[in-house]
């Protein structure tokens, strides 16, 4: 076949490669020359150059708009002792006050806009020393850090009641996903992320639970939302109006919301006392965001105490920002001068410019273009060019994978299949942008190990009904709900630990059994049409099992809604119980990257076993039965036997692969929860190569990995690329069902008849 | 076939409309729901959703079984009326322009799952509900990102500060699509059912003038128009929906009109050599093919006239009284399924299918829809029962009527082997 195709390379099929392999090198050649740019000694200088007058303008601009803000303040003032004020308008005190600001600011700039620099050296070493310090401590001070983890602790919480209230068991793992996501943005210097998927967090659950017609829940959800808001905003002191404007614009049904008023009434009560004390007098959503206003919230950290180290850390930067403040004011006397609120909003500002000190060159660069006059010297284009290297690079890489996956398309194609080949390189792709967009590639791939824990034991129960001949059991729900079933019984008596693990396992075994016996007679009959009726079988059962959860008499309170005191609740948390207990087993970190050794083995365990089935006479005669039952039943095979082995032996591991999955995740959600999951578990084979008809262990492992790989890049480049989110669910779900698309359309074409 | 087997074959055939039929009297009764009540949402429900379900009825005689994928009409139908809210265009002429939209969208996205289906023969139910899955997230795609920054839109449809579509459209008030085909007339239910027997006895005596039917046939049908006036007119069932006590039964005349309409597409299209071609190929692809049809083309069709339906019937159920706002990434989300079990508990199955199954179907399908939660909370106390036991009512359904086909196409099977084992030889 290959050699074939080597007999007749048409000019067409290679020109494309060709074409990008040149252009991968120029881009190559070039980024080499960036890097080296920036290494060169005057690039370095040129670039402290534009550092220090990045710092100096900085102070100058701190110093003239508090200037402008003062005069505009006096002049309200003098405005205020005057008699006729109240006859003035808003706009008109307004319009007298501006004038006043932008006088004072047009004589301050004259005065500060080009500080003369009297010790070069002396200003450069200060303004290095405290980069060095900064770079040292953490972007978060000690006391913030406290904040932070504790207010994620609430958010966590809060979250967990909502979709308990919601009873939307499908949302919270994605929630809980891209929670974890923000946790480790916190860590990592991007407290704006934070913000933002907290607030889309907000809105989609508000938004969701608009769709549902009982008025009730929708009340609690929306209180509690606004509650989280408004201590999320009151500890990182954001714009609080403005974040309101934008939730009511988005859930109109805010308004009526009688928590949410009040929080709107006192966020304009803020302002009007600000107002009064002449600090901005502008409605809230044009408040002026610069350095000056100031917001008067003022966060409880009296719970906080730091540790001795962070202590130290911040002992040695404040004594840094002396020194430079000290350089800063011989230059520019007048800013000893600053009240101490503007004082430490100068601090702030000069400390956001610093700490970029230990990224990289183009951050670097970007960042103190924004500072510079627009004067341009001689070697611009060497400082783009250097400061273009990464993107280059990673360009460069992406154009030469292209050209090589082009290149061997044929032997490519054929060895792997286009979907594997496809995703792969998709994937790989991903990676690329991740670096690119600074997102911590280690992180992630702790993350993706994670959730192959999570996934692998559920897509390891394709391959039984893969190879026995059913094609995809997407009913291996019916396992799924055996082992939540054993989980919950779990709960029920109180068990804990490794116990509680292995009897919810062989619990769910157990009783899927049967089921998966009489599942599997009910397909026997059905041959031909297995895929359809398991999917609408697995559904009605998915939806009868919802009224059995309603009804089992369940009594643990710890299990059961408290209100009505019957019935099971959708989300179990399973942190008193079993969760994570087999990730954490033996678990460690390689190059940053974390890895649940525990679930990991035991995946790995699970996948020798099947391996080991599949080896044995049972195991032979299954897949053969499967991939030709005329020619097994000829050679004395009882074909409706080894599909009833396969079928139930599907779902036992489904049950199994619950139990690790709720405990990999550390909630147990039931419900409608577990109806996606048949899904889920088939684009996962599928994308390792599998088809209907034909599965092998290492289907499994690649293909949960790619998956659950694309998934997790996927969902931090789509939240740093368009802001909002949405983009990586579209993704999934385009993926997850567009593979299952493909893999139906290889075994179809005039099948009927 | 004796008379006993007859019936039994009937039975098997209708066990699920039967079976509805019984739980429904059973809920309306344990339900203790007013009877005026049950009526009026019934009706609402049947002129929301006939549309929708009658759109069903081509694929299921061309073979390719239930199409899930008219949830992808459905999208089609929301893009006209996203564009027809966004440009400001009220009323009647609102409703036509969303419905010219969707009419080449609708054609279009049907040609390609057409094209789709015909790589997936026999797989062609669970394929189109996956498709469904997966054009949801391509809707989600045009609607969140695509919406509002490559495509621009008023602001009075985007989300305010970010790219994309809001996640409800009020059609109510200015916008002027609510009740916009509904409220042109209406009938009282009464009057409507007097005419409609009237006119279906006069067209029985015509027939018959003409010697299309049989005498029996006429007298029939006659007996049939008599005594669907005749329980009407009795006090008590008249009370419950001329009004005497609660509220008067009305029936919405256009959208009546449009629902009959789409009946007498259905039933004339099969008369013609196009829907001669849907039987043959419905029946079986080999002899079509042998007979010169050329049949992939004949499905493409099929999926197209299913798609470009239930997108209008999409925009008949959005304009329907009781919605009033336009929830953007959540409308289609269960069309296909709502109108594929309706369909099946009419007695439908996966290769034959008439409008009075769908229309059997809908009403059957939604008197328990209506009745479940009151039923649940009388039965159980508790009435998120009754919201779970109406998602176990949809899939059940469908995966019921899935096994009697497949069983049943099972034991004819086994019936014809011999007939089946000498195709095979002939294909491998």
């Amino acid at each position: 076949m290959s050699g074939k195709a080597k007999e007749k390379p048409t000019v067409q099929s290679r020109i494309v490669p060709v074409v990008l392999f040149i252009l991968a090198a120029a881009l190559i050649a070039a980024s080499i020359g960036g890097y080296a740019l920036q290494n060169a000694g005057d690039i370095q200088k040129t670039l402290d150059t534009m550092r220090t007058n990045t710092v100096l303008h900085t102070a100058s601009e701190g110093l003239v708009n508090s200037i402008a803000q003062q005069a505009r303040a006096d002049k309200l003032a003098e405005l205020r002792k005057d008699k006729n004020f109240r006859k003035r308008g808003l706009d008109e005190v307004n319009a007298i006050c501006d004038g006043a600001m932008e006088e004072a600011r047009a004589a301050a700039e004259a005065l500060y806009a080009n500080p003369v620099v009297k010790d070069q050296a002396a200003l450069e070493s200060a303004i290095e020393a405290f980069e060095a310090a900064l770079a040292e401590a953490s972007i978060l001070s000690a006391q913030e850090k406290g904040v932070f983890s504790d207010l994620y602790v609430q958010l966590v919480d809060n979250i967990s009641n909502w979709t308990e209230i919601a009873g939307e068991g499908k949302q919270d793992s994605e929630i809980l996903a891209s929670l974890a996501a923000v946790a480790s943005g916190v860590n990592d210097k991007a407290n704006s992320h934070l913000q933002s998927s907290f607030v889309r967090l907000a809105r989609d659950m508000a938004a969701k639970q608009q769709a549902k017609e009982d008025g009730e829940l929708q009340n609690q959800l929306i209180t509690l939302m606004v509650g989280a808001v408004a201590d999320w905003t009151e500890y990182s002191g954001l714009d609080q109006a403005a974040l309101w404007d934008k939730l009511l614009a988005d859930v109109p049904a805010l308004a009526d919301n009688v928590r949410f008023k009040d929080a709107m009434l006192t966020a304009a009560q803020g302002y009007v006392a600000a107002a009064e004390k002449g600090e901005a007098i502008n409605p809230p959503a044009e408040a002026d965001k610069g350095a000056d206003t100031v917001s008067e919230t003022q966060a409880d950290y009296s719970y906080f105490v730091p540790t001795e180290a962070l202590t130290k850390e911040e002992n040695e930067k404040n004594d840094a920002y002396e020194a430079l403040k000290a350089q800063l004011i011989a230059i520019i006397p007048d800013l000893g001068g600053l009240s101490a609120k503007l004082q430490t909003t100068l601090r702030e500002s000069l400390e956001k410019v610093l700490w970029l000190g230990d990224t990289d060159f183009s951050t670097r660069y970007n960042a103190y273009t924004a500072h510079q006059s627009g004067t341009e010297s001689e070697g611009a284009w060497k400082l783009n060019l250097a400061s273009m290297a990464k993107p280059l690079l990673l360009a460069g890489v992406a154009v030469l994978l292209l050209g090589l996956v082009l290149f061997f398309w044929k032997p490519l194609t054929t060895r792997f299949g286009v979907p594997r080949t496809i995703i792969a390189l998709f994937f790989v792709y991903l990676c690329l942008l991740a670096e690119l967009y600074n997102i911590s590639v280690k992180l992630m791939l702790g993350n993706v190990l994670e959730r192959m824990t999570m996934y692998g034991v559920l897509v390891l129960a394709m391959m039984p009904g893969i190879q026995c001949g059913i094609g995809l059991n997407m009913g291996m729900t019916i396992g799924c709900i055996s082992g939540l079933l054993g989980i919950v019984l779990a709960l029920q008596f109180n068990m804990v630990g490794f116990a509680a693990l292995l009897f919810s396992c062989v619990c769910g075994a157990v009783i899927s059994l049967p089921l998966g016996w009489g599942y599997s007679k009910l397909l026997n009959r059905m041959k031909g049409n297995e895929m359809t009726i398991s999917t609408y079988v697995g559904f009605s059962f998915v939806s009868l099992m919802c009224i059995g959860w309603m009804m089992l008499p369940f009594d643990n309170p710890k299990i059961i809604w408290l209100l009505s005191g019957k019935g099971l609740r959708v989300t179990h948390s399973l942190l008193g119980s079993f969760a994570h207990l087999l990730d954490k087993l033996l678990a460690f970190s390689v190059f940053g990257v974390k890895v649940p050794t525990g679930g990991l083995l035991f995946l790995a365990l699970c996948c020798l076993l099947i391996w080991l089935f599949s080896r044995s006479r049972l195991g032979i005669a299954m897949t053969a039965a499967g991939s030709n039952p005329r020619f097994a039943e000829a050679s004395g095979i009882n074909v409706n036997k080894m599909r009833t082995v396969g079928t139930v032996l599907s779902t036992v591991i489904a049950a199994v692969g619950i139990v690790i999955y709720s405990q990999a995740f550390g909630y147990a959600q039931l419900y409608t929860a577990p109806r996606q999951l048949g899904f889920i578990a088939a684009s996962a084979i599928l994308i390792g190569g599998a088809t209907v008809s034909k599965a092998k262990v290492s289907h499994v492992l690649i293909g949960v990995f790619l998956f659950e790989g694309v998934l997790v890049f996927g969902q931090q480049i789509a939240n740093s690329v368009v802001a909002g989110g949405g983009l990586s669910e579209v993704m999934r779900i385009m993926i997850s069902n567009g593979i299952i698309l493909y893999a139906l359309t290889q075994t179809g074409g005039g099948r009927r008849d | 076939m004796t008379e006993q087997n007859k019936i039994r074959s009937h039975f098997e055939k209708y066990v699920v409309t039967y079976l509805f039929i019984a739980l429904s009297v059973l809920f309306i009764v344990v339900s203790g729901l007013d009877m005026n009540y049950v009526a009026s949402q019934l009706l609402l429900r049947l002129n929301r959703n006939a549309f929708i379900v009658l759109a069903l009825i081509i694929p299921i005689i061309a073979g390719m079984g239930i199409n899930f994928a008219i949830t992808i009409g459905a999208m089609a139908a929301q893009i006209g009326l996203l564009l027809t809210i966004n440009w400001g265009i009220s009323g009647v002429p609102g409703i036509l322009l969303a419905a010219a939209i969707t009419l080449p969208l609708g054609a279009f996205f049907g040609f390609l799952i057409g094209k789709l289906l015909n790589k997936m023969k026999g797989q062609e139910t669970i394929g189109s509900l996956i498709l469904g899955y997966f054009a949801n997230g391509a809707y989600q795609l045009l609607f969140l990102f695509i919406f509002g920054s490559i495509i621009p839109l008023n602001s009075n449809v985007t989300i305010v500060g970010a790219s994309g579509v809001q996640n409800t459209l009020n059609l109510t008030g200015s916008v002027g699509l609510y009740t916009a085909i509904d409220s042109i007339a209406h009938v009282p239910f009464l009057l409507a059912l007097y005419i409609f027997c009237g006119v279906f006895a006069a067209a029985a005596i015509f027939q018959f003038v003409r010697k299309k039917i049989t005498v029996k046939r006429m007298i029939a049908s006659l007996v049939l128009a008599a005594a669907l006036a005749g329980i009407f007119s009795i006090p008590a069932i008249a009370s419950v929906v001329n009004g005497s006590h609660g509220r008067e039964l009305k029936l919405p005349l256009v959208t009546w009109l449009l629902i009959l309409a789409l009946c007498l597409f259905n039933s004339t299209i099969m008369r013609t050599r196009l829907g001669q071609k849907f039987r043959a190929v419905g029946q079986s692809q080999t002899v079509a093919n042998a007979s010169g049809i050329n049949v992939d083309r004949t499905r493409v069709i099929a999926i197209m006239i299913s798609t470009v339906l239930a997108g209008w019937g999409q925009i008949v159920f959005m304009q329907s009284e009781g919605i009033g706002t336009f929830q953007t990434y959540a409308a289609h989300e269960q069309v296909g399924l709502y109108a594929g079990a309706a369909i099946l508990v009419g007695g439908a199955s996966i290769d034959r299918a008439t409008n009075l199954q769908a229309l059997v179907g809908t009403f059957l399908f939604h008197s328990l829809f209506i009745t479940a939660q009151s039923a649940a909370s009388a039965m159980f106390g508790n009435s998120a029962v009754g919201e779970y036991f109406r998602a176990f009512l949809s899939y059940g359904v469908i995966a019921v009527a899935l096994i009697m086909y497949a069983w049943r196409s099972a034991k004819q099977k086994k019936a014809g082997q011999m007939n089946l084992a000498e195709q095979r030889a002939v294909k491998s």
